[in-house]
């Protein structure tokens, strides 16, 4: 079936107007769509946005990570080999990440990651041939926010989840930091970290970004204002 | 996360929940009339190297029946729907990685397997796996009079002379999978292919609105 | 050379013979295989019947018993078929309990002979309630090389054709049974179904139909085993499984019934002529 950008879209629909623009200038194929030899062709269910000026995608709904290059997510370390770290990062199988791909470690000083540790990590290599790579430095050798995450406390939601809180006219962030003080690292393969300042606010986070994941965004602002009351004690 | 309700003259009605199951990646149940089929959808994961390939997605499916030990029949049916999943996903998209679809039998009163490759199909859709196109399973009987039922009930498909399946995909409608039982002439077949074909875009339509209900919010 | 060719790049190779309108073997896209089909091959089965199309081969036995029927159905008989891939067939088959494949084949020529009604289980039935035949039909492929169920169905019905069941007295009262093997009548077999596998190629401009597939071919068409199976009998259809590889174009529907129904008048001839 034909369809237009905006239309609910299911595998196998068609959309001419990408094929269109891809004639007079390049475009951008996101999640979800396929070039064959005719169309431009749909892969998963869901939306089918644009953003100019060529950007193409599908918004749908996921659970199972699959790697994909240069996003930010959260991973468990399962296993030393070598030089290398495993990271469970909740895909297919493990990826790989290096003593090397710290900031400063060197042959000698080796960074001080254990079993068990939660990394935040950059994808460096991700394609469906290879073993997935992470890094904890940027291209300057820096270590930016990534890292060990210390402390803290990590649960699993589905990939729009962290989509929809991630994206910046979603209020539910906004709204959530003038109420109380909390760190947040959200991966994109549906894991996030959070850390407050007693467990009472930690779960409330929890609870206010789970809660998130089918209201609206008047819905959400509304939410948080009563999760921050329930918090503070005026109504119980 | 979605219920909903789908009447047509022509087909049973159709009530369908997405991510009925929290832990799998995709599931959905489905109730078509009085049949009702519970379906999981879980992967890309991880598995062993022996069924691992370089080409494709491993892909295993189980079925199991409401009640008594797995039988022959049984192997049938799984067999119909991986080799039917198998041309909708675009397997070559997760090399040596495995898909496995589980499939419970919660009520048959006729359909069964029909059901169950529309209700694989869905919770397909909500697992997120990228797919060539999505599919629609459509069953019918031909009566002693030659007459043409489709989605028979379950005393019309012990009465009937033969019974007839077949699946579309979405792009040209073109049979994907065809399975009969019985006898009949090539003319009842010709027949029954072509007002399957058509009322299988109901099916399209009813998927298209289970999407859209969800996809408002997800967003 | 062209051996290399094949396993180094199977599909390249395979769509190269396509592309020029050729099979691998050298037979045309709608062209079968040449069937030599042996009736009482086996000389300690009460009936049996040997087929070999290209190199599928294919040996069905049939050995009797008798039982005492179902209470649901008392005066019907049964027939058990089973069809076994053993490892001597194919490097596919590991030895052990039958596989899911060869669970599936046997689902689906058991599906075909009840489907096509050639044979009246009360035919099988001596006395009601008492006393029926059993007929255990064995099929054991000695070479998998393609359209296995082709040749199953082929072997298992001139067997059948060539059955004939012994005599039997019954005494109600003192429920003894006397079998009679010097007086035998021919089994009735009403009708002759024969099935005709295709195998469906996608290749990039159209998908191209492969009549009688070869393993090759099969399995560079996808799926497991052949795509399409079409079960004419006596001018009616009493089967159409579609299973896996490419979609069937519209267009070409009509035409593959076409094809099945002259290749079965053609096997229809055959067993004829094996058994006169």
């Amino acid at each position: 079936m034909k369809v237009k950008i905006g239309d609910v879209v299911l595998p196998g629909d068609y959309c001419d107007e990408i094929t269109a623009d891809g004639v007079k200038s390049k475009v951008v194929l996101g999640p979800g769509l396929r070039k064959e030899v005719d169309h431009v062709y749909i892969m998963k269910a869901g939306v089918l946005r644009k953003r100019n000026p060529n950007t193409f995608w599908v918004d749908s709904y996921q659970k199972r990570y699959v790697p994909s290059r240069s996003e930010n997510v959260i991973g468990i370390v399962v296993q030393k080999a070598g030089d290398l770290y495993r990271v469970d990062i909740g895909g297919s199988c493990t990826a790989a990440l290096s003593y090397l791909s710290f900031e400063g470690a060197t042959k000698k000083n080796r960074p001080e990651v254990q079993i068990g540790d939660v990394i935040y990590a950059k994808m460096l290599v991700a394609s469906k041939d290879m073993e997935p790579e992470l890094v904890c430095v940027d291209s300057h050798g820096k270590k930016g926010r990534l890292g060990v995450l210390n402390d803290g406390f990590v649960f699993k939601c589905s990939l729009n989840l962290i989509r929809k809180i991630l994206n910046p006219i979603c209020p539910l962030l906004e709204s959530l930091k003038n109420e109380w003080p909390f760190e947040l690292a959200a991966g994109m393969n549906g894991r996030i970290w959070i850390k407050a300042n007693t467990m009472r606010e930690t779960i409330a986070v929890g609870y206010a970004i789970l809660g998130a994941e089918y209201l609206s965004d008047d819905e959400i602002k509304t939410m948080c204002t009563n999760i921050a009351s329930i918090l503070a004690g005026h109504v119980s | 996360m979605v219920a909903e309700d789908f009447k047509d003259f022509k087909l049973k009605p159709m009530k369908c929940e997405l991510n009925y199951l929290s832990k799998s990646d995709g599931s959905a149940i489905l109730a078509q009339g009085e049949t009702v089929v519970l379906a999981s959808v879980n992967g890309p994961l991880d598995i062993k190297i022996t069924s691992q390939s370089m080409e494709k997605a491993t892909l295993e499916v189980l079925f199991s029946a409401k009640g008594g030990k797995p039988n022959v029949s049984d192997r049938f049916k799984e067999s119909v729907i991986r080799q039917t999943c198998e041309t909708a996903i675009l397997g070559c998209l997760y090399p040596r990685t495995g898909i496995t679809v589980t499939i419970q039998e919660l009520e048959d009163f006729g359909g069964l397997l029909t059901c169950a490759v529309n209700c694989t199909c869905l919770a397909l859709l909500n697992s997120g796996l990228s797919m060539k196109h999505v599919v629609a399973a459509v069953g019918c009987a031909l009566d002693d009079s030659g007459n043409l039922v489709l989605e028979p009930t379950y005393d019309q498909i012990q009465s009937a002379a033969a019974t007839m399946h077949f699946v579309f995909d979405s792009r040209a409608k073109t049979l994907v999978t065809g399975f009969t039982t019985g006898i009949f002439s090539e003319g009842a077949y010709d027949e029954a292919l072509e007002r399957c074909r058509a009322a299988s875009d109901l099916v399209f339509d009813f998927y298209r609105e289970v999407v859209a209900t969800y996809c408002k919010v997800i967003g | 050379m062209s051996d290399v060719y094949k396993v180094i790049h199977p599909n390249k190779y395979f769509n190269d013979y396509i592309s020029l309108n050729v099979r691998p073997d050298g037979r045309k896209f709608d062209e079968q295989r040449s069937i030599k089909l042996n009736a009482n091959a086996i000389s300690n089965a009460d009936a049996s019947a040997l087929i070999k199309c290209g190199n599928t081969t294919v040996v069905c036995g049939i050995t009797l018993e008798l039982a005492t029927p179902k209470a649901e159905e008392p005066d019907h008989g049964f027939l058990v078929t089973n069809v076994e891939l053993l490892p001597l067939c194919s490097s596919k088959f590991k030895p052990g309990p039958p596989s899911d494949y060869a669970q599936v084949i046997s689902n689906t020529v058991n599906d075909i002979i009840k489907n096509s009604k050639c044979i009246d289980l009360k035919d099988l039935c001596i006395v009601s309630d008492k006393l029926a035949w059993v007929l255990y039909c064995d099929m054991v492929c000695l070479d998998n090389d393609g359209s296995i169920i082709d040749a199953c169905i082929t072997t298992l019905i001139t067997s059948l054709k060539s059955l004939s069941l012994p005599a039997v007295s019954f005494d109600v009262e003192t429920e003894e049974v006397k079998v009679d093997i010097s007086n035998k009548t021919l089994l009735k077999v009403t009708g002759l179904p024969v099935a005709t596998s295709f195998a469906i190629y996608q290749s990039p401009e159209s998908n191209i139909v492969l009549t009688d597939p070869t393993t090759f071919e099969e399995e560079m068409c996808g799926g497991i085993g052949a795509n399409l199976i079409v079960c004419w009998n006596q001018g009616l259809l009493c089967g159409v499984q579609k299973y896996g590889g490419g979609n069937i174009p519209t267009e070409s529907q009509k035409n593959l019934l076409q094809v099945a129904k002259k290749r079965s008048k053609l096997v229809e001839e055959v067993i004829e002529t094996c058994l006169s």
